[in-house]
């Protein structure tokens, strides 16, 4: 057992440290810069960040040096999330295309989608989204309905798509639909690359219960895609669904990071908070439940430093991602609720009368009710663990 | 980054693990509960020839000189197979305390015949009506002529019949010491209590001017305390992998019986409601693996987290090992509630390990002092990432 930093891997850290002090926006660091609120704003203050990150190869570090990136190793990603939590750094507006679509063009897209796109993942000039999820596909992803239908040389698409995220700053989309009825469900899927910027696809904002605006709804009508926008063999979809999801979880670092900085919060908001003069932190049934917080935010930062152990003898992810994803974000939601009671009757107030943080512990836990449904439900997640780690049998309907 | 045990630890894990399934695992436990101690002496000879009991003795002292890391994965196999004896307060409790605090007499005359399996350890801490707090030692030992007279009652003592010797805490003037009795000394007398856990015998010990050499005490009269603590420290971290494996039993065997027994033409571990549940207990297990694995890091390596470490490590795989137990039985139904099936032996352990020296309600206050959180002022200590 070793966890110490080698010193390529401490130097590496000291680089992107350095850079991030230095290009942040000015304000950022001592919390006195305030992101745009109105959407246009906001959507070119994330794309001029990320085309800063990409100048100076900070964008995809994971990505080949010959498309960008750095080749970095596993442990520089690592790295890379806990420092870009540390400053808590704006969000990657391209996450889609950074971490899902990019990887997997390289991995299935021909030499000419390689050429045409990638590179323009990379500085943010186009932006990606995920045509995935739709009213009656969630979990179940096989039953998309969405069709596509050959029409000379080009596919006529017809469909709704939800939960897309960013689609309304997205220039492209990684769509996945029907072309032919297969003698599986998961037969006769195929996946799209598809122009946002056209008649036939209109986005529609879906309002969080945070207030906030991170999804969509996408409706295509007749919405077009040539020849060249098929990524992988017509009808043979599913495995190029699946390889791009595959890509997906390298994210569950940032959550783990996250959850040890927001647990610190927590106990500064117990330390702040005081009820006739007492600070709460000095009730024993609140240190109690702190420390039970503590122990389960530390024991997934070690579970998954224990999975990453393994993803750095075997060369790859393991299917136990999905214990990681599922346990950080039941306790990330924990944390929240937690954060709402300790707060007592207060906690009901709301931004600017928020007497805590801007309500910043209200904006969480309200957004934390996605994180054990987005990415694939706890209850997706117990399924896989179950049939693909303890080997039990196949849920009915499979 | 390497959060692992290494390929040799793995490697003895198996010898273990293939020695406890040749002597059928439980059957060892299920002797000792219709009163053969036999076996378990026997198993005690088995594992110290595979060399369990040598691993963390220094090798000036005819041990391998191996650190507490290496003691994971014998006590992960001992846990899973309930492996009555002495062997976590012997390995985890005794040896390292009489390592780092005895005298060299004490080192010359006890860790080798540890080593050797000649020397078991039990500890006799609480006392009728009392706490395992500083207070609720109230033995009292006496000078007379360079030795001490033990006179009190010590109670809830585990498999005093197969320990050779006895830690007692003691007071003396006021400051707790720590005595090591041999368990045949003259004044002792041993009255049987019966045992919620049949698996691990309780007595109650009665001290009558027990004359014991103050030689026997480890450290100084009044650094018993202390001393204990530290001990505890590496006992937590022991026990912590000890309950690890035997929660780690515990989910195979729910995993299993949902995949043989049928109903509804299915095997139950196809319903959501079935399966979900030994997920739960998968992912609370790995949960405390890495906890434990950190503490014993954190142990082995002297690191600055090492209380809070060791202290969440025991909190976390206690509740998780009670949970699990129970909701093994239910995932068995009907034949989970027999006699017959192991699945009750592991219930009644995890009872027994639940306050084990120290109730899990004072640990809770450890961990929090260690934290820095009773003291008010004070800004809260930066993670200490690993």
């Amino acid at each position: 057992m070793d966890f110490a930093y080698t010193q390529q891997e401490e130097q590496f850290r000291l680089e992107l440290r350095t850079w991030l002090e230095e290009n942040l926006p000015e304000g950022w660091l001592d919390g006195t810069f305030n992101m745009p609120e109105e959407q246009a704003a906001y959507g070119q203050f994330l794309r001029d960040w990320q085309r800063k990150l990409s100048e100076g190869n900070w964008a995809a570090i994971a990505w080949p040096k010959k498309h960008g990136g750095r080749d970095a190793t596993l442990m520089e990603e690592i790295i890379y999330h806990q420092e870009m939590v540390r400053v808590q750094a704006p969000p990657a507006i391209n996450y889609v295309g950074l971490h899902m679509v990019g990887p997997t063009l390289m991995q299935i897209g021909s030499p000419e989608q390689q050429e045409k796109y990638i590179a323009k993942i990379l500085s943010g000039e186009e932006v990606w989204c995920q045509g995935y999820s739709e009213p009656n596909a969630g979990s179940d992803l096989a039953a998309v309905q969405t069709t596509a239908v050959k029409d000379g040389d080009k596919w006529i698409i017809n469909g709704q798509k939800i939960w897309t995220s960013f689609a309304h700053f997205a220039d492209r989309c990684f769509l996945v639909a029907r072309t032919s009825k297969g003698e599986k469900k998961h037969h006769g899927i195929t996946c799209f690359l598809l122009d946002m910027n056209q008649p036939g696809v209109e986005v529609r904002p879906i309002i969080q219960m945070d207030g906030e605006h991170d999804f969509n709804e996408v409706y295509l009508n007749d919405a077009v895609a040539y020849e060249a926008d098929v990524i992988g063999n017509v009808d043979d979809g599913w495995r190029v669904t699946i390889a791009l999801l595959m890509h997906e979880r390298t994210g569950i670092g940032a959550q783990v990071f996250s959850l040890e900085q927001q647990f610190d919060a927590l106990v500064e908001l117990a330390r702040s908070v005081t009820t006739d003069d007492e600070a709460l932190i000095e009730q024993r049934e609140v240190r109690k439940r702190l420390l039970d917080l503590y122990i389960k935010s530390r024991g997934s930062l070690l579970n998954y430093y224990r999975n990453l152990t393994k993803q750095l003898k075997v060369g790859h992810p393991g299917v136990e991602g999905s214990m990681d994803k599922l346990f950080v974000s039941e306790v990330t939601k924990e944390l929240f609720s937690e954060a709402i009671s300790l707060q007592g009757h207060q906690a009901i107030t709301w931004k600017q009368d928020a007497i805590y943080g801007d309500s910043y512990w209200q904006k969480n836990y309200l957004y934390s009710f996605g994180q054990t449904i987005g990415g694939g439900t706890s209850e997706i997640q117990k399924n896989t663990i179950a049939e693909r780690i303890l080997g039990l049998p196949k849920d009915i309907g499979k | 980054m390497d959060f692992s045990l290494s390929q040799e630890q793995e490697m003895f894990r198996q010898y273990v693990r293939k020695y406890l399934q040749d002597v059928e695992t439980t059957k060892i436990a299920r002797d000792y509960i219709h009163g053969d101690i036999n076996t378990v002496q026997q198993s005690l000879a088995g594992l110290n020839e595979l060399g369990c009991t040598q691993l963390n003795i220094p090798e000036q002292y005819d041990g391998m000189g191996l650190g507490k890391l290496d003691l994971v994965p014998i006590f992960e196999e001992l846990g899973a197979a309930l492996v009555p004896g002495l062997h976590l307060e012997t390995l985890a409790l005794a040896a390292p305390m009489i390592e780092q605090f005895g005298s060299d007499e004490q080192k010359q005359t006890y860790l080798p015949s540890i080593a050797s399996a000649e020397a078991t350890f039990t500890i006799a801490w609480l006392e009728p009506g009392r706490s395992y707090k500083k207070q609720g030692i109230q033995l009292q030992a006496q000078h007379d002529a360079g030795s001490l007279l033990l006179q009190g009652v010590k109670t809830l003592v585990p498999d005093v019949e197969l320990a050779t010797h006895i830690i007692v805490p003691v007071r003396v003037n006021e400051q707790i010491a720590l005595v090591i009795v041999e368990s045949d000394t003259a004044g002792l007398t041993v009255s049987p209590l019966q045992s919620f856990d049949e698996t691990r015998k309780l007595s109650q010990l009665q001290f009558d001017n027990v004359r014991v050499s103050t030689n026997q005490v480890i450290g100084q009269l009044d650094e018993g305390w202390a001393i204990l603590n530290r001990g505890l420290l590496s006992f937590n971290a022991g026990l912590s992998s000890w309950l690890v494996g035997a929660t780690e039993r515990i989910v195979q065997m729910a995993n299993e019986y949902a995949q043989i027994r049928e109903q509804f033409g299915n095997p139950i571990g196809r319903f959501q409601a079935i399966k979900h549940r030994i997920v739960d207990m998968k992912l609370d297990l790995e949960t405390a693996r890495s906890l434990s694995y950190y503490a014993n890091w954190t142990l082995e390596t002297d690191a600055p987290d090492k209380v809070e470490a060791i202290v969440s490590a025991r909190i976390f795989a206690t509740q998780t090992f009670i949970r699990a137990a129970a909701d093994n039985i239910q995932i068995h139904g009907g034949i989970g509630f027999t006699e017959e099936i192991d699945c009750h032996l592991y219930v009644k352990r995890s009872r027994f390990f639940e306050n084990y020296l120290g109730d899990i309600d004072t640990y809770y206050d450890l961990a929090i002092d260690a934290l820095g959180w009773t003291d008010v002022a004070a800004p809260t200590a930066l993670p200490i990432t690993p």
